[in-house]
């Protein structure tokens, strides 16, 4: 039986941990759970917890195993931490030695795509045996090169067999807001309902929320999501960088909200672009000058 | 009498007798009645014989046109009237009744008649609409020769052997025949009550008038067009002129001199004038008001049988004995000469006029000719001396003579010329400003003579000379009828010849460089030294010239005005309807003169020939110009541009796929013609595109075009030509997938794939091939398994000696990665120009040139993408067959795509989407795509510094896009935020503006009014600027707020000004500091009057009027305060402020002096230039901002706009747009 489905004991974790409440995966109570289900359990709250930022801690703990499971887990901590080389050369390896194990090809297309190895990590996630982890996974990769048609073709035939899973919904939503038009408003539900259940609340989900209400151009309503955001959350750059987005389109000023977003990630990739878009500025500037 | 000169035959045909004759009344058209049965339809302009009519039986003796309808009517022997169509070319029914010929038809003026004279003596009228006879006219008792409706009323006129002319009322016919409803009771009763019966009881058509006189038959009569006259001709040799009145006519007066019968007479249209024709076999003109005889022409063997006059235009036509002539009484081409913006012309009434070309204005008449020559001839030609006002006129009267007048200032009515000097002469013209010259044809001489007429020199020209022409200073050109000789005045000698024949008139260019020699059919265009420049042929008669500035010839045909280049090329330029000369052409205007002698202006379209001329000079701003500015297409400018060798100009115009694709091949602009073969998409055209893209190296789009044609063995070759291994590897996969084994060996070989190949040879049980395969490359345990599975040994076999085995050479150089480098001058500056104009753009200098260039790269980079995004599209079909599907795909797919998902690779993000959606500058800065936003405005309003803007770029571009948190640890997604909310097509999606036009106008205006009302210039200032830099960089939704957008940026450009004005005052220095020095003083005074300039809300008006007031009274300056209190008097609005203005205007009234001068004169209309804070006075030089429309003086061009900070002031670009 999949360990995942409706009647598995591993779904409402891993809902929890798509629906980024990570702090829930972590604390969810397990011991209840087959023997059969501890490693994933074991990398979903690893999981967790680097996304929390505690990926020191993942690595002291999965330091020495030698499942590819918990190696996988470990190179992506290493490479939240910057250890991007070893971390990829883990990956690597793992790719090429156990392709067919779904952490690894998740965790490990995860880690390929943030070193920016898109075409490998599709070429490793190709490989899944009908993981919706994967699927998204690859839908994303797909959205982030830009090809929304493969996304979408790719959600489609999830929808197939997944039916109504969160993580298609998640992912039709990814879409959606690319795509836009209609797709904006169906993709808003979606977030709308976990941001405002109460057992499914994350500060992600209204982020998303409110980037689909600025998309719809009910800036308003946007200004208030994106306000709950930062105050339940001031330290999340991106609810800071959207709502720079949005003042920015109310024609208000945002030298604050940069300044905040400073704080929170220097490296963001709205400082980092405005920075070169500054300098890119600066040098097709020089290129005029008046006659006289 | 003589035959006179003044005859001009226009057309001539050859048949058997001629005896009846019809003009067509608007196209060139003459019908002929021959005696030998024959209809004939001529147009006598081609001199062509359109049609031929032959149903009677004997001669045709009548014929006349419907006025309006396309149909004619005919008579003859054969008893019988026919109504024919000219368009369906046959006869549509026949009218019989007459019992013997038939001798004239006409139809009636408006009502569906037809009128009929017989030989049975009978007049009858017939309704040719229900094809009845309505009325028979009894009365005369011989032959009835002639018989014609009069013009207007309902009145008939014949003519009979019987001698008599008679007039016959038929208002009663018309009644009779009009609609019941028409016909009031009255009427009825009158009718009804009605005895004048004629002795037959006939009420319809009464004699009216019996006219006797004519002492043998009556051939012919004419009643007048307008008067109460009557013209009659008969065999008597007389023409007889009758006049009546309502109740009686007589016998005017009888013109005598045809000495055989006389068969035809009618008066002329227009002019007091009488024509008549005879067996004598002349035509003769004869004055209506003293019926002395005018001119004569006589013909050497042909009597004469029928004259008709032309209804609108003075031409003539007379039926003989072997045709028909149409002639002209006399040379209807006005005498005029053209100096600078002034015509001199003469008219029909002989006054000399003249014309301004500018202001559109005749004047009255400056002279009258009347004494010049004979009554009935009109001066030939008009030359016009400048320095003296003088003109010379020439008359073909009495053997030729000329005449030098001098003209008046100004005209006042009909003046006779006090003195004048004339002398005998076919040819006068001015050569210098005191000389003329004159020809004589008689004896062959030419005279320079001086302005008292005196003969300076003289000289003998070529043999055969007939006329002279202005040759340039001190020369004269000297036509005879095969030559035209340059001849030097000075030193009388021809310095140059050209042989032309029948040259008949000479036209200057402008610029004295060129002259047209127009003869009746062609156009010579040679240069001041008489060398041929181009000729060309008109088989219409070409009647007049004249040049455009441009030194492109305009000439006039019979009924078309064409140009021509100098290089021979000509067009029509538009149609005429009724013959003019031209005289002169500016702009869109030609003017000419018309046949009445009166002024005209055409309008023409200049664009066809100026893009011609501008092709020709290689003018490329010109054409580029002229394509945008006018919808020039057709399919003739397109072949013109093929034919003239600019294939890739002619693409410009053509939308249809097929001939963009035909000309893109032709000029090799691949990029083109694989856009139009993806939309026509047929084999037909991916074969040609194929060819052309091989012959240029360019091996993707052989790929792609092969693709198309699911040519795989082509696919192949080129792939092991290009060393492309991984997809030669994949057409095996695909020869695989097809079953076909002939292209799986051949890709096998290409690879070096000899597993493969020795695979394949199993499967389809060629074992023997598949050992020699395998024992050749030494696959020993290969060959054994074959052996076993073919149950043979190795001894069995006899296999023949083995050379080495085959490899396929490895690629060295990877020539699949790219093109191959094309030269980039196959790109004419032109096209580049006209591609990288996503927005208008001038190409003045060099750094703009480079830009085109730029941005056509660009778009190559763009087609690039588009070219990857299409074939990405597609990827998933590849990926199916990688799958192992088992559906055969190129069943079901369009055609066969080897690219798979690795080559796919990441697409096109919305952004850089945006920047190809749009012509907007902003759009381009949401995109990120900077340096294309800066050329852009740049070519739009000069910007040229931009840091101003980097706050706005930045703003824009961070509005772009949001992020979407997606999966943990991995970036956020990015999106794009649109302002087309509800569009999801993505050629169309445009991004999010910030502070649009309405968000400006709500909230930062208003935050730049209440800095203005609290004194925070300097607030203010930066405020305003803000808003002129959001509006540079914005777009708006509609045209409509493209107004409002310019009002804002109006209305911040001058708060703007106003606050830099008011500001630089302040900055003069302390209050102490500027008392103490005068100068500072007079400026603080003049800043101070300025600050009211600027056209600013009033109540802000107000303010810095009240500002200047009391700057001015400190100064004692009590006369520029008044000026300011009554503008706010004048401004009125809050009471408090104008109760404070009347109070001090009470005050300065006293005593209205300015103590101190200032240069402000409120009465003046100027602007204040913004730079250096002085008025630029009305009339004065001044320079802009092309964005914000800031005033400068001139010396200021070229230095950055001091408004927007942005613009080059003085540099003109095509335009703000922020719109699409």
């Amino acid at each position: 039986m999949d360990p995942y489905s409706t009647e598995g004991e591993l779904i409402n974790i891993h809902t929890h941990f798509y629906q980024s409440q990570y702090q829930e995966v972590i604390d969810f109570d397990t011991s209840s759970f087959s023997a059969e289900n501890e490693l994933p359990v074991r990398v979903l709250k690893l999981r967790a917890r680097i996304a929390l930022g505690q990926a020191e801690d993942v690595v002291a703990d999965v330091k020495g195993e030698a499942v590819p499971d918990l190696e996988a887990v470990g190179a992506l901590a290493e490479y939240t931490l910057g250890k991007t080389d070893s971390a990829l050369k883990t990956i690597e390896k793992l790719a090429s030695s156990a392709a067919d194990n779904v952490t690894v090809q998740v965790v490990g297309g995860t880690v390929l795509q943030a070193a920016g190895k898109s075409e490998e990590a599709l070429a490793l996630l190709s490989q899944h045996q009908g993981s919706l982890d994967a699927v998204a996974l690859i839908v994303q990769i797909h959205l982030q090169q830009n090809r929304t048609d493969l996304a979408l073709k790719e959600v489609t035939a999830a929808r197939r067999w997944a039916q109504d899973s969160l993580l298609v919904n998640l992912a039709e939503a990814w879409v959606g807001v690319r795509v836009g038009g209609e797709k904006y408003q169906q993709a808003f539900y979606v977030y709308e309902e976990l941001a405002q259940g109460s057992s499914t609340f994350s500060v992600p989900s209204l982020i998303a929320q409110a980037v689909c209400e600025i998309h719809l151009g009910r800036l308003e309503e946007a200004q208030s999501a994106l306000e709950l955001a930062v105050q339940k959350d001031p330290k999340n750059a991106e609810g800071i960088a959207n709502l720079l987005v949005l003042n920015s389109i109310s024609g208000n000023n945002t030298d604050e909200l940069v300044e905040s977003l400073k704080q929170a990630n220097p490296n963001h990739q709205l400082l980092l672009d405005l920075e070169e878009k500054s300098s890119l500025f600066d040098k097709a500037a020089a290129k005029y000058s008046a006659k006289a | 009498m003589q035959s006179s000169p003044g005859m001009l035959t226009k057309f001539e045909s050859k048949s058997s007798r001629a005896k009846g004759i019809a003009f067509h009344p608007k196209r060139p058209w003459i019908l002929v009645a021959l005696h030998s049965s024959t209809i004939q339809l001529w147009d006598y302009r081609m001199g062509t014989l359109i049609d031929r009519f032959e149903e009677h039986d004997g001669p045709v003796r009548g014929v006349d046109f419907h006025k309006t309808q396309p149909l004619f009517v005919s008579g003859g022997d054969d008893y019988k009237i026919k109504v024919w169509s000219y368009q369906t070319r046959r006869c549509l029914f026949t009218l019989n009744g007459h019992l013997d010929y038939v001798r004239t038809v006409f139809f009636h003026h408006e009502l569906p008649w037809i009128l009929s004279a017989s030989d049975d003596q009978t007049i009858r009228i017939w309704n040719w609409q229900n094809r009845s006879l309505i009325c028979t006219m009894t009365g005369h008792n011989h032959y009835a020769m002639c018989a014609q409706f009069h013009p207007k009323e309902d009145l008939v006129v014949s003519a009979s052997l019987d001698q008599s002319v008679r007039v016959w009322d038929i208002s009663g016919l018309r009644k009779k025949h009009s609609a019941p409803t028409s016909m009031s009771y009255e009427d009825q009763i009158a009718r009804a009550n009605q005895n004048q019966t004629d002795m037959f009881g006939n009420t319809d058509a009464v004699v009216k008038f019996v006219l006797e006189g004519h002492d043998r038959g009556v051939n012919w009569v004419a009643f007048h067009p307008t008067m109460p006259l009557i013209v009659s001709a008969g065999d008597d040799r007389l023409v007889k002129l009758w006049r009546m009145s309502e109740t009686k006519a007589w016998e005017v007066d009888t013109c005598r001199g045809h000495f055989q019968n006389a068969s035809g007479c009618l008066f002329h249209p227009h002019q007091d004038l009488i024509l008549s024709a005879g067996e004598d076999k002349t035509i003769r003109v004869w004055d209506l008001n003293k019926r002395t005889a005018v001119q004569s022409f006589k013909r050497e063997n042909d009597r004469f049988w029928v004259i008709a006059a032309h209804p609108e235009i003075n031409l003539f036509a007379a039926g003989h004995d072997n045709g028909v002539m149409v002639f002209k009484l006399e040379r209807e081409r006005p005498a005029s000469a053209v100096h600078q913006n002034t015509l001199f012309y003469i008219t029909k009434e002989k006054h000399v006029r003249s014309y301004d070309f500018q202001k559109d204005v005749e004047s009255p008449t400056l002279l009258s000719l009347k004494k010049l020559g004979s009554p009935w001839v009109s001066p030939r030609t008009l030359s016009y001396n400048p320095a003296e006002r003088s003109i010379l006129v020439t008359t073909p009267a009495d053997g030729g003579s000329y005449e030098l007048l001098s003209l008046p200032r100004d005209g006042s009515g009909v003046i006779e010329p006090t003195e004048s000097k004339r002398g005998s002469g076919n040819s006068a013209i001015f050569v210098a400003r005191n000389r003329f010259a004159v020809l004589n044809t008689a004896n062959q001489t030419i005279d320079i003579k001086d302005l008292s007429n005196n003969t300076a020199r003289s000289f003998k020209p070529p043999a055969g000379t007939t006329d002279i022409y202005f040759g340039g200073t001190g020369n004269l050109l000297i036509i005879t009828p095969t030559t035209v000789y340059l001849y030097d005045i000075q030193q009388k000698k021809t310095t140059a010849e050209l042989a032309i024949t029948g040259v008949k008139y000479i036209v200057w260019s402008n610029d004295g460089l060129y002259a047209a020699l127009l003869s009746k059919h062609n156009v010579t265009i040679v240069t001041k030294t008489l060398e041929q420049i181009s000729t060309l042929h008109e088989t219409i008669r070409i009647k007049s010239a004249t040049w455009d500035d441009a030194g492109i010839l305009l000439y006039s045909t019979l009924n078309h005005v064409k140009y021509a280049l100098l290089n021979g090329d000509n067009g029509i330029v538009r149609t005429l309807d009724q013959t003019v000369y031209l005289v002169r052409v500016k702009g869109r205007n030609v003017y000419c003169l018309d046949r009445a002698a009166k002024p005209r202006i055409l309008r023409i379209d200049p664009t066809e020939y100026r893009f011609k001329m501008a092709l020709v000079k290689r003018n490329y701003e010109e054409m580029l110009h002229i394509i945008r500015t006018s919808s020039l297409v057709g399919q003739s400018i397109i072949s013109y541009l093929q034919k003239k060798g600019y294939p890739e100009i002619a693409l410009q115009f053509v939308q249809d796929p097929t001939t963009r694709f035909d000309l893109a091949i032709e000029c090799g602009n691949l990029d083109v013609a694989v856009e139009m073969a993806k939309e026509l998409d047929k084999p037909k055209f991916w074969t040609r595109l194929g060819t052309e893209a091989l012959a240029h190296g360019n091996h993707q789009i052989v790929e792609m075009c092969y693709q198309k044609l699911k040519q795989f063995d082509k696919l192949s070759f080129l792939y092991l030509a290009t060393g492309d291994h991984s997809k030669l590897a994949r057409m095996a996969k695909i020869a695989e997938h097809r079953g076909d084994f002939t292209a799986r060996f051949q890709n096998a070989v290409y690879l070096g794939d000899v597993e493969d190949r020795i695979q394949m040879l199993k499967e389809i049980d060629l074992y023997p091939l598949a050992y020699a395969t395998a024992k050749s490359h030494g696959l020993e345990e290969e060959c054994e398994a074959i052996l076993e599975a073919s149950g043979l040994t190795e001894d069995q076999l006899t296999l023949p000696t083995m050379g080495k085995p085959l490899a396929p050479p490895k690629p060295v150089v990877s020539t699949f990665k790219s093109n191959w480098p094309n030269k980039a001058s196959s790109q004419s500056y032109f096209e580049s120009a006209l591609l990288g104009q996503v927005e208008g753009l001038s190409l003045e200098d060099e750094s703009n040139t480079a830009n085109g260039i730029e941005a056509e790269h660009a778009t190559k980079e763009e087609t690039a993408d588009k070219l990857i995004a299409t074939a990405g599209e597609d990827d998933d079909d590849a990926a199916g067959w990688d799958m192992g599907d088992d559906d055969v795909p190129e069943i079901d797919n369009d055609f066969v795509n080897v690219d798979s998902a690795e080559a796919g690779g990441a697409g096109s993000c919305e952004a850089d989407i945006w920047a190809r959606n749009s012509p907007l500058a902003v759009d381009h800065v949401a995109g990120g795509s900077f340096e294309t936003a800066m050329q852009l405005l740049n070519r739009q309003v000069g910007a040229v510094q931009f840091a101003p803007l980097k706050p706005r770029f930045l703003e824009v571009y961070q509005s772009s896009k949001t992020f979407l948190p997606a999966l943990a640890n991995l970036p956020t997604l990015l999106n794009y935020v649109r302002r087309t909310v509800d569009e999801t097509d993505l050629r169309k999606v445009l991004p999010i503006i910030p502070r649009d036009l309405e968000h400006l106008a709500s909230n930062d205006l208003q935050k730049g009014y209440d800095s203005m009302k609290a004194n925070k210039l300097e607030d203010g200032a930066s405020i305003f600027k803000g808003i002129l830099h959001a509006i540079l960089v914005n777009a708006v939704s509609s045209e409509s707020e493209v107004a409002e957008a310019k009002k804002l940026i109006v209305s911040a450009r001058e708060y703007s000004i106003a606050m830099d004005i008011e500001l630089a005052r302040r900055n003069l220095g302390s209050i102490d500091e500027i008392a103490q020095d005068p100068a500072k003083v007079k400026r603080s005074l003049e800043l101070s009057a300025y600050f009211t300039i600027p056209k600013i809300e009033v109540p802000h008006r107000q303010i810095a009027l009240l500002s200047a007031i009391k700057v001015a009274i400190k100064s004692k300056n009590y006369n520029s305060a008044l000026g300011f209190a009554n503008r706010i008097i004048a401004n009125g609005g809050s009471s408090k402020i104008v109760e404070n203005a009347k109070k001090t205007k009470a005050q300065c009234e006293r005593n209205p002096n300015d103590s101190i001068e200032i240069e402000f004169d409120q009465f003046a209309e100027f602007e204040i230039c913004a730079a250096s804070h002085t008025p630029i006075y009305s009339g004065a030089p001044f320079e802009e901002c092309a964005f914000d429309g800031s005033k400068y003086h001139s010396s200021y061009k070229g230095s950055i706009c001091k408004v927007c900070e942005v613009c080059e002031i003085g540099k003109h670009g095509s335009g703000l747009r922020l719109f699409s």
